[in-house]
C-alpha cells in the first residue's frame, strides 16, 4: 500500500491558485523528491499534506486513510511528519526542549493533565527516542542544553530534523533541506537522510531548489510547474532530459554527471 | 525616616499586585505573541465576585470560586481574542482584547454598581516594626507574588506545558506541524494567567478597594512592570513591578497623591523607549 497519495489535490488563496490538481504518491520506504521553480506551489502542497491549509478540492491519504483537511496533529498522529523551509527551531527553548517537543505536540490536546499524562507514562519510550536521535545526530546531544537561537544554520537543520523524528514518523516532509547551507553541510545531512532511509525505513519526501541534490537522493521526483505536475519518473530519467537539464540543472548540454 | 520605611512597605505590597498581573501578561505573551489589555479587568472581576460571594459564603470559599470563575471567563476572552481557529493576528487579537476591557468595564458596573469594594483581610492584627505598621494582607501579597515567580518560570523552563506555551509564540508554524494546537495553547495561558490575575485581584481589594473602572489602572501599572523586563522576563516583570509600586508610594508620600498612574505610563513609555532603541542598535 502506499504510504502517501494525493489524488488531484487543488489548493487556492482566494482567487490565486497555487496548486492545481497534483496527483502524487510515496510508497513505504521510499524517496521522493519534489522539484520545480519557486512559486511553482511546492510548499502549498506540502502544507496541504500536512494539514496546514484545507484542499479546495482533492483527496489527500495516508495509508489510505483519507486525511484530507484533518489537523496537523492528527496528520502527525498518522505519520508524517513536517521539517518546515526556513527550519523554525523554538529560538528561545534549548536544543533538548525542541526535540521532546517533537513527541509531546504528537500527544498535546485541550485535556491539558491527560496529554501530559499520557507523554510522561511514555517518558521511557520518549527517552529511547531521544537517545535514538542523538545517536543519528552526535552533534545534538553536544548542544542539547544551548538555547536554539545560539546554533548555526545547519545545527537549526539539524534540530528541525531531530525534531520531526521524535514523532517517530514514517513519512519526513522536507521543505528546502538546503536553502542557505555550506555545500559540505548539506552533503552530511543528505548523507545522513540515506541512512535514516536505509536503516530505519523512514520515507522522504523533498522539496529542494537544488535539482542536483533532489535527484542524487531521491529514487524518483515529480516536477512541479505553476501548481501542475508537468514531468515524473526515476531521478535518473529525469536528469538526462534536456528540458529538466536546462531549466534545473544549470545546463543544456554535457553528458549527466 | 517611620514614613520613609511606611511607604516602602506599602509600595512592596501594591507592587506585589502589579508583579502579578504583569507576570500574568508575561506569559500570555510568552505563549501567544499578545499583549492582553484586558488583563487587569480578571483582578477587577475576581474582587468584585469575592465580594459578592462573601455576602453568602464564607470568604475563603468565595474567593476560590471567584477564581475559578474568572480563570474560566479568562478563557473565553482567549477564544474571542484568538479566534476560533487560532489564527488572528497578533495586533488584531491586542486591539481586541483592548475593546473587551472597555466592554466588560460597562458589564462591571451593570453588574456590580459603581461602589468600590473590600472585604475582611486575612487578619486583622497588625504587626507595629520600630514603628513602621506591617499588615499581614501585605505580606502575604509579597509571598504569592515571589511564590507565583518562581513557579511561573520553573513552569516555563522546565515542564513540557510551559514549554510548549513557549514554543507556540517562538514559532506558531512549527509549533503546529508538531500538533500543538495554536487555540489549545492560547487557552491554557490565558487560563492560568486569568486565574494568577484573579489571586492577584482577590488579595488586593482588603488593602485597596476595587471598582468596576478600576481594570485599566491595574493593567498599566501591570505592564509597565512587564516591560521593565521586555514582556519576556517573569524574574524581572516581579521586580519591575515591587520597584514600580515602592516608587508610586514615595511620589504619593511625598509629591502628590494624584500622580502615581502618571508615574507608572510615564516608566513604561521611557522603558519602551530604552529598550526599542537598544534593540535597534544590534
Amino acid at each position: 500500500m502506499t504510504l502517501l497519495d494525493l489524488d488531484h489535490v487543488v489548493v487556492r488563496y482566494g482567487q490565486a491558485v497555487a496548486v492545481d490538481g497534483v496527483s502524487l504518491s510515496v510508497g513505504e520506504g521510499e524517496r521522493v523528491a519534489l522539484i520545480g521553480p519557486n512559486g511553482a506551489g511546492k510548499t502549498s502542497l506540502l502544507n496541504a499534506v500536512c494539514g496546514v491549509v484545507r484542499p479546495a478540492s482533492g483527496r489527500v491519504r495516508i495509508e489510505g486513510r483519507d486525511l484530507t483537511g484533518a489537523t496537523p496533529a492528527a496528520v502527525v498522529r498518522r505519520g508524517v511528519s513536517q521539517v518546515p523551509e526556513g527550519r523554525h527551531v523554538f529560538a528561545t527553548l534549548p536544543v533538548e526542549a525542541n526535540l521532546l517537543l517533537g513527541a509531546y505536540g504528537r500527544v498535546f490536546s485541550l485535556e491539558i493533565v491527560s496529554s501530559t499524562l499520557r507523554y510522561v507514562r511514555s517518558r521511557r519510550e520518549v527517552r529511547e527516542r531521544l537517545d535514538r536521535v542523538y545517536e543519528l545526530l552526535p552533534k545534538l546531544h553536544e548542544l542539547r542544553a544551548r538555547p536554539a537561537a545560539h546554533t548555526s544554520g545547519g545545527e537549526q537543520q539539524m534540530v528541525a530534523i531531530g525534531r520531526a523524528l521524535m514523532a517517530d514518523p514514517r513519512l519526513l516532509a522536507i521543505d528546502e533541506l538546503s536553502l542557505g547551507l555550506a555545500p559540505l553541510l548539506v552533503q552530511q545531512l543528505a548523507e545522513f537522510l540515506l541512512r535514516l532511509n536505509d536503516e530505519q525505513g523512514v520515507a522522504i519526501l523533498l522539496v529542494d531548489q537544488s535539482a542536483a541534490l533532489a535527484f542524487s537522493l531521491c529514487e524518483r521526483a515529480y516536477v512541479l510547474e505553476t501548481g501542475r505536475v508537468v514531468l515524473e519518473g526515476p531521478s535518473g530519467d529525469l536528469a538526462r532530459r534536456t528540458e529538466v537539464r536546462s531549466a534545473y540543472l544549470g545546463g543544456p548540454s554535457g553528458a549527466p554527471s | 525616616m517611620t514614613t520613609f520605611f511606611q511607604l516602602i512597605v506599602v509600595g512592596i505590597s501594591t507592587g506585589s499586585v502589579f508583579a502579578i498581573v504583569g507576570m500574568s501578561l508575561v506569559l500570555v505573551y510568552r505563549a501567544t505573541g499578545i499583549v492582553n489589555f484586558a488583563q487587569g479587568v480578571f483582578a477587577v472581576l475576581a474582587g468584585l465576585l469575592t465580594y459578592s460571594l462573601g455576602k453568602h459564603l464564607p470568604l475563603p470559599l468565595a474567593a476560590v470560586l471567584a477564581t475559578l470563575v474568572t480563570a474560566f471567563v479568562a478563557t473565553l476572552v482567549a477564544l474571542v481574542a484568538v479566534g476560533i481557529r487560532g489564527r488572528t493576528t497578533h495586533l488584531a487579537s491586542l486591539i481586541i482584547t483592548v475593546g473587551i476591557a472597555i466592554f466588560a468595564e460597562a458589564v462591571l458596573l451593570a453588574a456590580f454598581g459603581e461602589v468600590p469594594r473590600s472585604y475582611a483581610a486575612v487578619s486583622d492584627r497588625a504587626w507595629d516594626i520600630g514603628g513602621v505598621l506591617v499588615l499581614p494582607q501585605y505580606a502575604v501579597l509579597a509571598v504569592v507574588a515571589l511564590v507565583a515567580a518562581i513557579g511561573l518560570t520553573l513552569f516555563l523552563r522546565h515542564t513540557i506545558v510551559g514549554q510548549a506555551l513557549v514554543a507556540s509564540a517562538d514559532s506558531p508554524r512549527a509549533a503546529e506541524l508538531i500538533g500543538l494546537n495554536l487555540r489549545s495553547v492560547a487557552l491554557i495561558a490565558f487560563a492560568v494567567a486569568g486565574a494568577l490575575t484573579a489571586i492577584g485581584g482577590v488579595l488586593l481589594a482588603p488593602a485597596m478597594p476595587v471598582a468596576y473602572s478600576s481594570g485599566l489602572s491595574i493593567t498599566i501599572n501591570g505592564f509597565a512592570a512587564a516591560v521593565f523586563g521586555g514582556l519576556a522576563s517573569i524574574r524581572l516583570a516581579l521586580l519591575g513591578g515591587y520597584a514600580l509600586g515602592v516608587v508610586e508610594q514615595l511620589v504619593v508620600g511625598y509629591i502628590d497623591p494624584q500622580y502615581n498612574l502618571i508615574i507608572a505610563l510615564v516608566v513604561m513609555l521611557v522603558l519602551i523607549g530604552w529598550r526599542s532603541r537598544g534593540e535597534l542598535a544590534v
